[in-house]
């Protein structure tokens, strides 16, 4: 194995990766741009109800309804109709996502002492974010239930109320950002390490130059890590970049140790590339570099718990999911960045990262070394 | 326009397509594995969230605070445990989302009126899930606090008491409030990205990177039959795809569209349209392929993906961003398949979709043509 040769053949990428003037502003700005719509998108947090709402009594009772719906800084209140058609209208056109009749009787009702009936439609389309919605709507109502109550019989009541003392830990704000944008690190260092290995080797065999390096006193093993030492290298760039844009940026504390974070990169990178040398000697086309590169991308975002918690997947899936480097990472980086967590706890993420990649490379390289001879 | 430039044009990326059997493979075989995973795996609905239980109180009437938890379909309680710090250790090793401690005397507290206090610790890391577990228990609390509250009064010799209003919640459009019912048709339109855009992004690129744009340049062939020539493959992949999505959604999951089926089809027709464009100018544009593929993830597949109104709702944007979803298509087009599958809407509610769909498809493919042309073409 000779230093030099791999050296220049570490040079050579560079130059092809930075000659093309399109291709260096990607290099910075792709990933940047993932990192703030990323950070600043992926919420499904229930802010602002719009509210529309009938009332067919005008009392004082609606009146005070009213009231405590628009008090409450959950719901607003966007629109005051006059009829049920105008209503189905807001809700098909999804301008409002719930709709609030009052009873012409709710005074009467709730004077003889009986039960007035509010019409809520709930608009169901995005059923996650309904249930919340539904959630809070019963909340208000019954708050509202027990004071009406405490009007109607009695100036004080005290009666055997549960105190709800909610708690929320590590993230009390539900701030979305802290759990999203490490997350984003983790996925961006998967994405582009992929894709720039897998298809930096295919172009070589697209436009027929893979030929002339291999007639070149390059031994496989040289080409091998004069192929990927330059995507480590911008891959270990590109994590710190987006490091220091999400603390700068999103004010997102770093808690643990930064070494630490590299070095699992470095060990997660391990699989990846193994992951795209492998896509590299089973695509002749850079087209089909990028559809099995997908290939491997989706399942790896989608079954990471990054989005979608892994607890919440059926038991076979839940096991898929340990041969997902990705998820592995994920622990890691939202450990280090966000509790700061050490050696002490990681150890088994980084011990199945480093299998994974012990396995994955040596087979890829092992197929590549083939195909080349 | 001249139908057999075209045809050969269509059929010289035709054989591109055939000789790489795996892009074709995967062509559908991506969009098969992204429904299965988001109708078997992938939920967005929290249910059966995982809850510890300390009982320091022990009494009947605890129990059965906690018994009727349980029976809820959001809560499931997987543990009694003895003293908080085992309950606070599972949180933190993520075995549990939500824990409840019930002090002593709790039940003595509130059979004598008392306010008694009841610690709720729930796990925020994943603030989407939080966020609903803290919705649930607040409204189971407030609901058993009703039911105290009423009893308390009868108790107190009013008879016969009820509550003054009560809610009858309705749900409309996703009656079962089940995610995947949304779900699916967003899918739909990402696999027409993935298909339509990513794919063909790197066709005119990947002649530039050979050099044979120059043959094609000497060919008496317009930019228009060009274009078109090198769009029908890839037309008629996406419409087969979004085909099967349509059955497999309704077969295996039982995603029925409300509204027409073929209103549905014009819908995809015009969005694949505005995709393919997008894809070719991409690829027109960088001329190399890897910038290609890099750009088309970031200008369709990522803003389809999150800036569409697909998952995560644009009233939670910020300005800028809320803005930007104006200008990405799958936004009308998302729109468009909820009202024909949730909503059972026509024409006459989706015009405006259709009309801003069809003006982006017209406007980029003519910068498609009018960029061919000053290259040569």
């Amino acid at each position: 194995m000779s230093w030099l040769r791999i050296r220049e053949l570490v040079r050579k990428e560079f130059i092809q990766l930075f000659r093309d003037k399109k291709n260096r502003p990607l290099l910075v700005i792709a990933p940047l741009v993932q990192l703030i719509v990323f950070g600043y998108v992926v919420t499904t947090d229930v802010r602002d109800i719009r509210v529309g709402l009938i009332d067919q009594s005008r009392t004082p009772e609606s009146r005070r309804l009213i009231q405590a719906i628009d008090a409450n800084h959950t719901f607003r209140i966007t629109h005051y109709l006059n009829s049920p058609a105008e209503l189905d209208r807001l809700l098909l056109e999804r301008r409002i996502d719930l709709g609030v009749i009052i009873p012409p009787d709710i005074s009467s009702k709730i004077h003889k002492r009986e039960t007035a009936e509010i019409q809520i439609l709930a608009d169901g389309s995005m059923s996650n974010m309904a249930s919340i919605r539904i959630s809070y709507t019963m909340v208000l109502l019954e708050q509202f239930n027990a004071e009406l109550l405490r009007e109607l019989y009695r100036k004080r009541i005290d009666y055997g109320e549960i105190d709800g003392r909610i708690r929320t830990w590590y993230n009390p704000n539900l701030d979305s950002q802290y759990f999203y944008v490490p997350g984003i690190v983790a996925f961006l260092v998967m994405l582009l390490s992929l894709l720039f290995t897998s298809m930096a080797i295919v172009r070589e065999k697209e436009s027929g130059t893979m030929e002339q390096l291999m007639v070149t006193p390059l031994r496989p093993s040289e080409l091998i890590l004069g192929k990927t030492i330059p995507f480590i290298i911008i891959s270990q760039a590109q994590m710190v970049l987006v490091i220091v844009f999400a603390i700068l940026w999103f004010k997102i504390p770093m808690v643990g140790n930064a070494f630490l974070l590299l070095a699992a990169t470095f060990i997660f990178l391990i699989s990846t590339l193994g992951i795209g040398l492998f896509i590299s000697t089973v695509s002749k086309t850079q087209q089909q570099a990028m559809m099995t590169n997908f290939f491997f991308i989706l399942p790896f975002f989608m079954l990471s718990g990054f989005v979608f918690p892994i607890a919440n997947m059926p038991t076979v899936v839940q096991w898929l999911t340990y041969l997902n480097p990705l998820q592995y990472f994920l622990v890691i980086v939202r450990g280090i960045f966000l509790k700061g967590t050490g050696l002490g706890v990681l150890w088994p993420q980084l011990l199945g990262l480093a299998i994974l990649g012990l396995l994955v490379f040596p087979a890829a390289v092992n197929r590549f070394r083939t195909r080349v001879d | 326009m001249n139908l057999k430039n075209v045809q050969a044009i269509a059929r010289k990326e035709y054989y591109h397509l055939i000789r790489d059997f795996r892009s074709l493979y995967l062509a559908f075989f991506i969009p098969l594995l992204l429904i299965l995973l988001f109708g078997y795996a992938l939920s967005l609905d929290v249910d059966d969230i995982r809850t510890v239980v300390v009982d320091h109180d022990q009494t009947p009437e605890s129990r059965d605070f906690i018994r009727q938890l349980d029976a809820s379909v959001y809560f499931l309680v997987i543990g009694y445990l003895t003293d908080t710090t085992a309950l606070e250790h599972t949180i933190e090793q993520n075995r549990a989302i939500l824990g409840i401690v019930i002090p002593p005397g709790w039940s003595a507290n509130l059979k004598a009126d008392r306010k008694s206090p009841l610690q709720v610790i729930i796990d925020g890391s994943d603030p989407n899930f939080a966020g609903s577990t803290r919705a649930f228990i607040s409204a189971y609390i407030s609901q058993t606090n009703q039911k105290a509250l009423l009893q308390f009064l009868n108790r107190q010799g009013l008879q016969n008491i009820k509550t003054p209003v009560e809610g009858r919640i309705r749900v409309w459009f996703n009656e079962d409030l089940e995610s995947r019912n949304f779900i699916v048709p967003g899918i739909i339109a990402l696999i027409i990205m993935i298909v339509g855009a990513l794919l063909t992004s790197l066709v005119i690129a990947r002649e530039y990177e050979n050099g044979t744009m120059e043959t094609i340049r000497s060919l008496p062939v317009q930019a228009t039959e060009f274009l078109l020539g090198k769009a029908v493959p890839y037309f008629l992949i996406a419409l087969v795809d979004v085909l099967v999505a349509i059955l497999m959604g309704q077969v295996l999951f039982g995603v029925v569209m409300k509204s027409s089926f073929w209103l549905m089809i014009a819908a995809s027709c015009v969005y694949l349209g505005v995709a393919l464009c997008v894809g070719l100018l991409i690829s027109a544009l960088t001329k190399s392929q890897l910038v290609a593929n890099q750009m088309a993830i970031l200008v369709t597949y990522l803003p389809s993906l999150l800036l569409s109104n697909f998952v995560f709702p644009k009233e939670n944007m910020p300005a800028v961003l809320k803005m930007i979803t104006y200008l990405i298509p799958a936004t009308y087009y998302i729109d468009i398949l909820n009202g024909l599958y949730l909503r059972n809407l026509s024409l006459t509610y989706l015009w405006p979709g259709f009309l801003v769909l069809l003006l982006m498809f017209f406007l980029l493919s003519l910068l498609n043509v009018v960029i061919l042309k000053k290259e040569g073409l």
